[in-house]
């Protein structure tokens, strides 16, 4: 045995990765934690095993389903690879991910490793690791950041990519990453879309303001695709989007996604265009690293969108949707959604301020829920729940919709049952993360049971 | 039905945490009470006309951001406090509360002048003063219990003992953290440290505004709004504060 203490602190690994799971836990980044205790250079040596690439996945939203579609890509095309795909993106978790695949003396090899990594953790993993790639996704301020944190953490990753053997994939539509290629002298490819049907002119009052990564002056923006991603130029500098190296053109969401990247037609299951800028990444990296487009599409059309982020149950014979609501973005993606889908419908919204949910629920007065048209989308009744149900019920109240069809129950289990009931076609279930896990087993329940009342149902019928 | 003028101040520059949140709830509440409302963006460089303004409204912002609003409104300044000496009603939260002191400085040491309305000044610290808050305030001579979040790393002390906090603090941190004196109050004019938005969830201190705009104008509001949810989401608030 070449390396005992390496191999005792895989075993550690696996043996806390066996006990999480009996115990029934998500997370997991207690057991690479405690093997990097144990030993501190298990990240660097495990990831010296892989063959091909790494590929760091970073970004403010979309990272997670990003990198999920690219490792279904990637096992598509027949490769091996480690990946952290649930979502534990910090040094701890992307070591979990490693020893979960490893062998106990830690020489397996594999082709690629798709590391999911929290934005301002990129730096501490660039030291024990090489990727070859990183990808960018956007960058969003979200409530937690209002102070500059965001422009501190973006000058972090700069600093820390300059210089290295890297290449960059970004957005050409968020001007928050124009500058790469100025700051870092690195290969910068550039994805973003083309003028799409869904683009919006309107400045709308909550929007933030972007600064120039130039120069700092107002941006000025010829249209909107999604939140802060568009076209936009500088008045003072006169710099623009950088040019696109791969193009999302011809989008629909009916509400399923249709789009063509370069010209190669895809299809899938998912819809918002937050998920449309998801696809466009994955496809550009599968691009970069050869992939062949047949497998690409392959992916991308069996890819579902996972829990809470857009989740479908059928109960009661109506469509009840579970969507995970964290920022303005997210929620103003999710309330725009409705207006591509006819029919009366529920809303409920799950608002917790446990330190996930973040504490502050005041940016749930920065989505523009006002927009929403309530007479046209045909919103029936809002159920409004959680540790700050009366918050997100005034959000609705002072946005016009009337009081008289705001309901509050705090409760879960019956609240979902109000949301669910009716005649309505179907039900949105918007939650803040700690309400997530709950609402979705309680959903899965309702489901199953109201499957098994079809069965019996249809047991019944008298032939015909 | 009357019509009334709010004006916000540099929405883009100064507007964290949800702050446009009071002035929908004003101009909601105003609908209900019968009343016809617009709110005019004020932007640096543009020009200000106390004669027509029913509130002045100004949210929160960061060190750059407070300081590109200081250049312009500097200049602003005397018919500010000639219209604030007048009643005009005035919200200022955060950053914008700062702002009305004679300075802020920096934890790194580094001095910003203020406005210089009140005799007040703010320290920065790295530790920021964060969550729910609970203060107890007198608004048209009753005793009300406003609640909010707080999120700021700035200590605010009186220089001046005679200035009168918006509110004591039961909960929370308030200026400081340390006097249990929350925000300040003169005339109709209100600062204070709390978001969440203000308003929405303290329907009292909205009508406190609404009532002096009115009665400026020379007429009483009488009508009765239905608060049922406001109430319930002060309270849960306060709950979970009180235990
Ligand atoms: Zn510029």
């Amino acid at each position: 045995m070449k390396n005992l203490r390496l191999t005792l602190a895989i075993i550690a690994g696996k043996v806390l990765i066996y006990m999480s799971r009996l115990l029934g836990h998500q997370g997991t980044s207690l057991p690479g934690q405690i093997a990097r205790k144990i030993y501190p250079r298990i990240l660097r040596t495990l990831s010296a095993n892989i063959r091909r690439e790494i590929v760091a996945i970073t970004g403010t939203n979309g990272k997670t389903t990003t990198s999920n579609m690219l490792a279904e890509i990637l096992q598509q095309q027949g490769y091996s690879l480690v990946h952290n795909r649930l979502g534990a993106n910090m040094l701890s978790g992307i070591t979990t991910a490693f020893i979960e695949k490893s062998d106990i003396y830690g020489s397996r090899k594999f082709d690629y490793a798709l590391l999911e990594i929290d934005e301002a953790t990129v730096p501490l993993l660039l030291r024990e690791t090489r990727p070859r790639l990183v990808l960018i996704t956007n960058f969003f301020r979200d409530q937690l950041d209002r102070y500059g944190e965001m422009d501190h953490t973006i000058k972090l990753i700069q600093e820390a990519v300059k210089d290295q053997e890297i290449e960059m994939l970004l957005n050409a539509d968020d001007p928050l990453t124009a500058n790469f290629q100025a700051e870092t002298g690195l290969k910068c490819w550039y994805y973003g879309f083309d003028d799409s049907s869904y683009d919006n002119c309107r400045v709308m009052d909550s929007r933030e303001v972007r600064y120039c990564a130039f120069c700092g002056h107002q941006l000025e923006y010829e249209k909107y695709h999604y939140a802060q991603l568009g076209q936009y130029s500088c008045p003072q500098c006169h710099s623009r989007n950088p040019e696109r190296d791969f193009t999302g053109h011809e989008l629909e969401m009916s509400p399923d996604i249709e789009l063509k990247v370069d010209g190669m037609a895809l299809k899938s299951p998912c819809q918002g265009f937050h998920n449309a800028y998801n696809i466009l990444a994955a496809v550009s990296l599968a691009r970069l690293l050869g992939v062949e487009d047949e497998n690409t599409k392959k992916a991308i059309a069996s890819f579902k969108p996972q829990a809470g982020r857009m989740e479908v149950f059928f109960i009661n014979g109506k469509r009840v949707v579970l969507v995970l609501v964290k920022n303005p973005a997210a929620l103003n993606q999710t309330l725009a959604s409705l207006i591509y889908d006819p029919g009366r419908k529920n809303l409920f919204f799950a608002l917790n301020d446990n330190a996930a949910d973040g504490r502050d629920i005041s940016w749930i007065w920065d989505a523009d829920v006002e927009l929403l048209e309530y007479e046209n989308v045909m919103i029936e009744q809002i159920v409004c729940s959680g540790q700050r149900s009366g918050d997100i019920a005034l959000r609705f109240k002072y946005a016009g919709f009337p009081r008289e069809r705001i309901k509050i129950e705090t409760e879960l289990p019956r609240a979902i049952e109000l949301a669910v009931q009716g005649s309505v076609e179907s039900s949105n279930i918007l939650c803040s993360y700690t309400a997530l896990f709950t609402c979705q087993r309680i959903l899965m329940e309702m489901g199953k049971r109201s499957e098994a009342g079809e069965e019996k149902e249809k047991a019944y019928q008298p032939q015909s | 039905m009357a019509h009334f003028h709010l004006v916000q101040l540099y929405p883009n520059l100064m507007n964290l945490y949800g702050d446009r949140g009071n002035l929908l709830c004003l101009q909601k509440r105003l609908e209900w009470y019968g009343h016809d409302s617009s709110i005019e963006n004020i932007n640096p460089g543009d020009s200000l006309d106390f004669e027509h303004i029913d509130l002045l409204f100004m949210g929160g912002g960061s060190e750059r951001e407070q300081e590109l609003v200081l250049q312009d409104l500097a200049s602003k300044r005397d018919s500010l406090m000639k219209a604030v000496e007048e009643g005009l009603p005035v919200l200022c939260i955060c950053g914008a509360y700062q702002l009305l002191g004679e300075y802020y400085r920096s934890h790194e040491g580094k001095e910003m002048q203020g406005l210089g309305l009140f005799s007040f000044f703010t320290q920065g610290l790295k530790e920021r003063l964060t969550g729910n808050i609970l203060i107890h305030t007198t608004l048209n001579g009753v005793e009300e219990s406003v609640v909010g979040f707080e999120n700021h790393g700035g200590r605010t002390y009186f220089i001046d003992k005679r200035l009168q906090p918006f509110g004591s603090v039961i909960k929370g941190f308030g200026n400081n953290g340390e006097d249990k004196k929350e925000g300040i109050r003169y005339k109709n004019l209100l600062g204070s440290y709390l978001h969440g938005p203000l308003l929405p969830k303290n329907p009292q201190v909205a009508d406190f505004f609404i009532k002096a705009m009115a009665e400026r104008k020379g007429f009483r509001i009488e009508r009765i709004l239905d608060d049922s949810l406001e109430n319930y989401a002060h309270e849960q608030v306060k709950r979970k504060l009180m235990g």
